[in-house]
């Protein structure tokens, strides 16, 4: 009874507060303390992206509950935990995509290359053509596969084959043959697509449509690729020629890859991040150490199997 | 080893019902079709087939149909034929029939018996509700085979027992229109028909639920061939009173058809024409289109992709559907009141064009707003993340694939538009000339803002609708007007059509670059 006084007046006093300062401010109050977490992870270098005390609410619903993390650049880093634990959410804050699905409500920084991508002067467009995103469920446009490669490359007025560039000579078709080509190769479509790279893309199966997403977001040629699930639905050797894609990528970019695959994500990725029911982040580390030897009691269950 | 076949306990008469129902069914549509032309008076009480009048020879096959059905019912509920029929034939079914029976059993006292008022309203009631009580209680067989049967049976006898003749009139009190037994004769057998081939079709496949569905295909059908017949019909018509005077010294080698290439001279040694009211409505067409459909897709992408969903929103889309049925008229006195003093103080081409893009406006707005919410938002979405501004997004993703849609929009719009005739009247009106509105040719360049000038646009020109308008009703003094009128609602329906065509082809074409 008196527990429930106290809490009652710890609201009102913190009301407008967001809820992590809340329970930072009055460590082990009530029972019910915050679960433990282990998520410092040392690395070498600046980190690419790096996140901290983020809090997403879907209308009053919380999707993530105060997240810190860094991304090291140049490596691969893989998301995983159960469904609805918010990963896609996550993914989303990374490209502000989060800014296009009304009711999400977005707490806490995150920064690319050590500038705050909420702050007001930020260019989304700018922002997004650095941080290219592959979708949960394949979303190709109703065009023909070259249009869709050729899209972003477009757009962004890196080629040029418009009516009036053919007409003053400034004509970067064979560029755009090369990036539409190169793209495809690298997202292991081009073998099955290159005889008819003017039919429609809706006409492809739906891991050709995935493949032909992912192509399309390397050829804009972003610094960071977030991937969600860009594997589940193709079959083992896709799988596998992606896995080998995403290894090559991370030569020269920086991949965030959400999987519910745990081998996938052991085989691939150099840092892990385990999200669990709720919207926290439990664990974060070195993909072997968070594999082999799990800090966390709950993470342990959760890769062994014992819990989703 | 064989099982030994005892026929004479299984009674395996499927066969005949179903020779019966179909029966009934094909007797059905025939009686509907010809008592349909009756109604449309392309048969009439006096058109005989082997010597017997029309209507008695469909009035027995009425008959037969009713016996038939009454058969069919009975047969099923005593055994005779192998049906699943359910417990009831339902409420609805139920209502329906007795609101018939009362219709019926009101008409046959009120008219036959001489009841008065009191006596029709009692009989009328007591028979409808005992219709309504009986079959929402019987079986389904019985109760969806006995009130069409028996209807069926009663209009047969009333007609071949020449109680129900040509001669039968009826003015109902406080009503200046008769209905005379020319018309009574077909709307009685057009009705029961219907019916009874509903009871027959659910007999043929032994009730339950594919009765329903068969009888309810059944039903949809004949009513989607009896609209398109209609529609036929109207084309028809017009076709064989226009196409006579549209063909008047017409030659293929060396062309010539002067109905559509002359003008209207007024001398009688040449075939008059409606040439200037061709131009002047493909003018008024591309003139509205120009005007309108731009304002009106503008205007969606603002409302769908930009604006706030909210009260603003909400209020334009009010005021669009408010426009949307404005009657004509008062745009065409918009028109006249405030563009006619504006553009040059005369009715003119101009004021048509802009008069009938407002009229355009709405119905494009609607419809382009659907379109563009109907594109997923996932095209969004993807283009977003690969670095693209909306507005970009929205010039190469989302209205290339709300093009079709919009399109559909267009070719509703225009064809309102190009038969419009009250606005046309108000703010163009141009009689009966010789020469066409020359737009194109007239445009000249001036020294002096706005630096050209066109005399066609701000003339008056013919359009099509109102000359039709004007020769038929008005009497405008034209030569043979009726034949002239006739033939110009011809073309004025090729005209529209071939704006159709053009329409529904380009919709065609962006379909196909979005999903080949
Ligand atoms: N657009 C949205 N509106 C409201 N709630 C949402 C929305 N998107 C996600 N959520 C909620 O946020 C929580 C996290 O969702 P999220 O999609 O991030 O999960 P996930 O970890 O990606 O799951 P999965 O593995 O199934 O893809 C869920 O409870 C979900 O219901
Ligand atoms: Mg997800």
């Amino acid at each position: 009874m008196t527990e429930t006084t106290t809490q009652d007046t710890d609201r009102s006093e913190t009301a407008g507060a967001s809820s992590d300062s809340q329970t930072r401010s009055q460590p082990g109050a009530g029972t019910e303390s915050t679960p433990e977490t282990w998520t410092d992870y040392e690395f070498e270098g600046e980190p690419k992206m790096a996140v901290s005390g983020l809090d997403v609410y879907y209308g009053d619903d919380q999707a993530l509950d105060d997240i810190s993390i860094e991304i090291p650049e140049k490596s691969v880093t893989a998301l995983i935990g159960p469904s609805g634990c918010g990963k896609s959410t996550f993914l989303r804050c990374l490209n502000r995509m989060n800014d296009r699905i009304r009711g999400a409500n977005v707490d806490g920084t995150v920064t690319f290359e050590g500038k705050n991508i909420y702050q007001e002067a930020l260019d989304l467009v700018e922002l997004r053509k650095r941080v290219g995103m592959v979708f949960q469920a394949p979303n190709p446009f109703p065009k023909s596969i070259r249009d869709n490669v050729a899209y972003g490359p477009r757009k962004h007025g890196k080629v040029r084959t418009d009516f009036l560039a053919k007409l003053t000579g400034r004509d970067d078709s064979e560029r755009e043959d090369e990036i539409v080509e190169r793209s495809l190769k690298q997202a292991a479509l081009w073998d099955e697509v290159k005889d008819r790279l003017d039919d429609n893309a809706l006409g492809l199966s739906g891991g050709q449509q995935q493949r032909l997403c992912i192509a399309r977001c390397l050829a804009v040629d972003p610094e960071v690729i977030l991937m969600d699930e860009p594997a589940s639905a193709l079959d083992p050797i896709a799988t596998a020629k992606i896995e080998d894609l995403i290894e090559d990528l991370a030569e020269d970019y920086t991949v965030v890859i959400v999987t519910h695959n745990m081998q996938q994500a052991a085989r691939i990725s150099d840092q892990t991040a385990v999200f669990l029911t709720g919207g926290e982040l439990v664990e974060y580390g070195d993909t072997d150490q968070v594999f082999e030897d799990p800090q966390s009691q709950r993470v342990e269950d959760y890769i062994t199997g014992k819990f989703g | 080893m064989s099982y030994p076949t005892d026929s004479a306990l299984v009674v395996d008469d499927t066969g005949t019902a179903e020779r019966l129902a179909s029966g009934v069914v094909g007797l059905g549509l025939v009686t509907f079709v010809f008592s349909l032309l009756g109604l449309t008076q392309i048969v009439t009480e006096e058109t005989a087939i082997l010597g017997v009048g029309l209507y008695d020879f469909l009035a027995v096959g009425l008959l037969l149909m009713g016996v038939a059905t009454v058969g069919l019912g009975v047969g099923s509920r005593v055994g005779v034929f192998n049906t699943t029929p359910d417990a009831t034939p339902g409420a609805v079914t139920a209502a329906l029939f007795g609101l018939g029976g009362f219709v019926v059993a009101g008409l046959l006292a009120s008219q036959l018996l001489g009841f008065g008022t009191l006596g029709w309203l009692a009989v009328a009631s007591l028979i409808g509700g005992v219709t309504f009580v009986g079959v929402a209680l019987a079986p389904e067989d019985i109760g969806s085979t006995l009130p069409p049967g028996l209807a069926a049976i009663v209009v047969g006898l009333l007609i071949v027992g020449g109680i129900l003749t040509p001669a039968f009139a009826w003015e109902p009190e406080g009503f200046s229109a008769t209905l005379t037994g020319s018309m009574a004769i077909p709307l009685a057998l057009s009705v029961t028909s219907l019916v009874t081939m509903w009871a027959g079709a659910k007999a043929y496949e032994g009730y339950g639920s594919t009765g329903r569905q068969t009888a309810a295909y059944l039903l949809v059908g004949i009513n989607a061939v009896a609209i398109i017949a209609v529609l036929v019909g109207l084309l028809l018509f017009i076709a064989s009173k226009g196409v006579g005077p549209a063909f008047q010294g017409f030659s293929l080698v060396p062309f010539e058809w002067p109905f559509v290439t002359n003008g209207y001279s007024f001398r009688p040694e040449v075939i008059n024409g409606v040439f200037p009211a061709i131009v002047g409505t493909i003018w008024l067409v591309i003139g509205a289109v120009i005007t309108g459909v731009p304002i009106a897709v503008a205007a969606a992408v603002f409302l769908t992709e930009y604006a706030e969903q909210g009260r603003f929103v909400g209020a334009v889309e009010i005021a669009t559907n408010g426009l949307w049925s404005t009657p004509s008229v008062v745009y065409g006195l918009f028109g006249y009141a405030f563009l006619v003093p504006r553009l040059g103080g005369s009715t003119s081409l101009l004021t048509g064009m802009l008069v009938l893009g407002f009229m355009l406006l709405p119905l494009c707005l609607i419809t382009s707003r659907e379109a563009i919410k109907a594109v997923p938002d996932e095209y969004r979405d993807a283009s977003a993340a690969l670095g693209v501004s909306q507005w970009e997004t929205i010039k190469s993703v989302v209205l290339p694939a709300a093009m079709p849609g919009i399109l559909t929009g267009v070719i509703l719009g225009v064809g309102r538009i190009a038969g419009e005739t009250a606005p046309i009247l108000l703010v163009m009106a141009g009689g009966l000339r010789d020469d066409a509105p020359n737009v194109l040719g007239s445009f000249e360049f001036t020294s002096a803002p706005p630096f050209v000038a066109n005399d066609a646009l701000l003339q008056s020109a013919p359009a099509l609708p109102y000359q039709l308008y004007a020769t038929i009703t008005a009497g405008v003094s034209a030569e043979n007007a009726t034949e002239f009128g006739w033939a110009t609602a011809f073309i004025l329906l090729l005209v529209v059509l071939s704006f159709y065509a053009i329409g529904i082809f380009s919709r065609l074409y962006f379909r196909r670059r979005l999903n080949s």
